[in-house]
């Protein structure tokens, strides 16, 4: 049984490895001088060898890479070209934002799509099962951004209910609760598209998936004993669909981390996905480097959150021999 | 295949096919070209805003009259091209009530401007603004003619900038969405299927070498599909695509290098439950070599499950290119869907309400994507008959 863990957590090892191998070979081919974008051309040559030096560019690329996975895995991830300031204090203020804006949205929708979801399977044919449908349809085929441009268009621009941009306002009320109103004020947006557009998803694939196990022998033989239709569903079906759920939301985890890039560039949020859409196009190496580190964390972390709680919901996998899912 | 013609997909996408190749000539202008004012709304929106109008006067027909039913138009310009000067007549503007101005002598070169300066002097009217508001400063009856009889070669052009325009209106450089519409169909296009293509073709190999070869390539191959879908891959197509330059071509390399590996565990999958068929066996006890097995039997068995699933592929690439375009990551002179949106969001499609900006993009994604959805159902469908009434669409 240990041996399950073991494996699970030495993999998503494996694949923070490989992020971080990626991600120097990445943001170090990208092109431009970096320091020419944070000194002026009038400087002489000394200073910029100084620059160079300052920010370790002058070392022999596997020397960069060692120094990068040093600091890295201290969370130590240098002065960003751009600002001026610590990476890390950047995306210390910047962190929370995006996993509330993530973590928000993606409990919200796989609620509100596994209960739709289970509904629409259970009537089969109704009006409810082909909304659905559809909704789920809608939802592979719309891209988000231009949901949330529209969304941002009719209730920021057009009906004043809701702010342009931004996490809070410009000033910041005081401390305490209108500080947390007026937050909760600007998330409210970014928050309900990413709903919108995440819950059909989750809302189609519950219902194919309940579909299928409504039709199995056991929830026939629990009918046949006579058990209460509520007792069939939440503790006979509901238990089954458990594990395959697992699977797709670990597989749309990546999806879902790639959409704050967009959500926040949207909204204009102060959060990690923006700000490394700023470092990308702004050769800003280490930022870029640092962001997307975070955000591959991120996922690795809850795919292997989620891959603990799928051996605690199915126990064959546990006994499964080999790497293999 | 008589299904196909029964599929609203099949129809649509011949529509919109047609389009990407003819659909350009359907306009005068490129749709690089600045046609009417920035913002204009469409034609059929706002009818008390005035459209944009060109109106020609010349020898053979000297007058014109308008029946004005708007509000000024936003700016006024008038230009004069003749071989023969005419000094002594003139270009006459007569409002409703009678009153009457003298424009401009019928010089050759003539280029007047409803902000010119030198223009509203001379006309007796502040300088402030554009000259327009003064020349319609009423609903009613304009004339425009020429003073003077007799014969004159040349043409008179004036170009009244009004609020609306097209069938769709403008964008903020006063380019015609419509045109911009068409444009971008081409490039939805090209990027799905060719990134799809490419992305099958890869998947294909890599998941027949990993399920027939077995041992260390299938370990290798189906790591590197376990790490590609752990991880969030827009960052890395946003740095590589800021990397590599911003070129369609590029992107198109970019995005299917990254979306290979579910058509890779599908074609493993069959290629697996093929590998051991008695048939294929029999083969190589033959001494049929792997090549040939792989050439002649396993891919034409996969083959229909590809097409199904290369069809469902397309909008992934389309969606990814949109994606990548509206964050400014593509080519700046390319027109795509994506880049008219990232245009809307960042230069004040917002602070003008334009909402004509947003809709034909973002609804033109959105019915590809289920028009190649709706295709590969039905592909799917005659692959797997199973599946057949399953879903909408």
């Amino acid at each position: 049984m240990s041996g399950y863990w073991a494996r699970r957590t030495g993999s998503a090892l494996l694949v923070l490895g490989l992020v971080l191998v990626l991600n120097f070979v990445l943001f170090r081919m990208m092109p431009g001088d970096p320091v020419a974008s944070i000194i002026d051309p009038n400087f002489s040559p000394e200073a910029k060898a100084r620059l160079s030096e300052v920010y370790g560019l002058d070392q022999s690329l596997p020397v960069q890479f060692l120094r990068y996975v040093r600091s890295t895995l201290t969370f130590d991830f240098g002065i960003s070209f751009l600002t001026g300031r610590p990476v890390m204090e950047e995306l210390k203020s910047r962190l929370p934002n995006t996993v509330v804006l993530l973590g928000t949205s993606l409990v919200l929708s796989s609620l509100l799509g596994t209960w739709l979801g289970m509904k629409a399977a259970r009537k089969r044919g109704s009006l409810l099962e082909k909304c659905v449908l559809w909704s789920g349809a809608l939802s592979f085929s719309f891209p988000s951004f231009f949901v949330q441009l529209v969304l941002l268009m009719a209730f920021a621009a057009a009906l004043p209910l809701f702010p342009l941009r931004g996490t809070l306002s410009v000033p910041p009320p005081a401390e305490g609760l209108p500080l947390l109103l007026d937050y909760l004020w600007h998330m409210a947006l970014p928050v309900f598209s990413l709903v919108l557009l995440g819950f059909g998803g989750w809302a189609l694939y519950v219902r194919n998936l309940m579909v299928k196990i409504l039709g199995e022998d056991f929830i026939l033989l629990a009918r046949a004993r006579g058990l209460p239709e509520r007792n069939i569903i939440l503790g006979h079906a509901f238990r089954t669909l458990l594990p395959p759920l697992l699977t797709i939301f670990l597989l749309s985890l990546p999806g879902i981390v790639s959409g704050a890039v967009i959500t926040e560039t949207v909204f204009s949020l102060h959060g990690v996905g923006r700000f490394l859409l700023e470092a990308v196009t702004g050769h800003d190496y280490p930022a870029a480097g640092a962001s997307f580190f975070l955000l591959a964390l991120l996922t690795v972390s809850c795919n292997l959150l989620s891959d603990l709680l799928y051996g605690l919901t199915d126990p064959r996998v546990r006994m499964e021999r080999g790497g293999g899912r | 295949m008589k299904g196909l013609l029964k599929r609203w997909s099949f129809w649509c996408l011949l529509g919109l096919a047609a389009l990407a190749l003819f659909g350009t000539r359907l306009f005068d202008a490129l749709p690089e070209a600045e046609v009417a004012a920035p913002f204009s709304k469409p034609l059929w929106l706002d009818r008390s805003l005035p459209p944009t109008m060109d109106l020609e006067l010349s020898g053979g027909h000297p007058a014109v009259e308008l029946d004005w039913t708007f509000s000024a138009p936003s700016r006024f310009s008038l230009r004069v091209e003749t071989a023969l000067p005419a000094p002594s007549r003139f270009v006459e503007w007569t409002l409703p009530g009678g009153k009457t101005f003298r424009l401009t002598p019928l010089n050759g070169g003539v280029e007047l401007d409803g902000r010119d300066m030198a223009f509203k002097r001379s006309l007796g009217l502040p300088p402030f603004g554009d000259a327009s508001s003064a020349l319609f400063p009423e609903r009613g009856t304009y004339r425009i003619g020429l003073t003077g009889e007799g014969e004159w070669e040349g043409s008179v052009k004036i170009r009244l900038e009004g609020g609306r325009w097209g069938l769709l209106g403008t964008d903020q450089r006063g380019r015609d969405i419509a045109a911009l519409f068409v444009a971008g169909i081409r490039v939805s296009l090209l990027v799905g299927i060719f990134a799809t293509l490419l992305a099958t073709f890869l998947g294909t190999s890599l998941g027949l070498a990993a399920g027939y070869r077995g041992g260390w390539t299938d370990a290798v191959i189906m790591r590197t599909v376990d790490l590609l879908l752990s991880i969030p891959l827009l960052p890395i197509l946003m740095a590589l695509a800021a990397l590599w330059g911003k070129g369609l071509w590029q992107l198109i390399l970019i995005l299917s290098v990254f979306s290979w590996m579910g058509t890779a565990r599908t074609v493993r999958a069959l290629t697996l439950t093929l590998r051991d068929a008695q048939y294929i066996e029999d083969l190589r006890g033959l001494g049929a070599p792997a090549s040939y097995i792989l050439r002649r039997h396993l891919l034409p068995e996969t083959l229909p499950v590809l097409l199904a699933t290369m069809t469902l592929g397309v909008p992934g690439a389309i969606l990814s290119e949109a994606g990548l375009s509206f964050l400014g990551l593509s080519d700046p002179r390319v027109i795509s869907w994506g880049r008219m949106l990232h245009e809307a969001q960042s230069f004040g499609a917002f602070t003008a309400g334009a909402w004509w900006m947003l809709l034909p993009p973002g609804l033109g994604i959105a019915l590809l994507c289920l028009v190649f959805l709706d295709l590969g159902k039905y592909l799917e469908e005659r692959v797997d008959p199973r599946l057949r009434g399953g879903n909408v669409l």
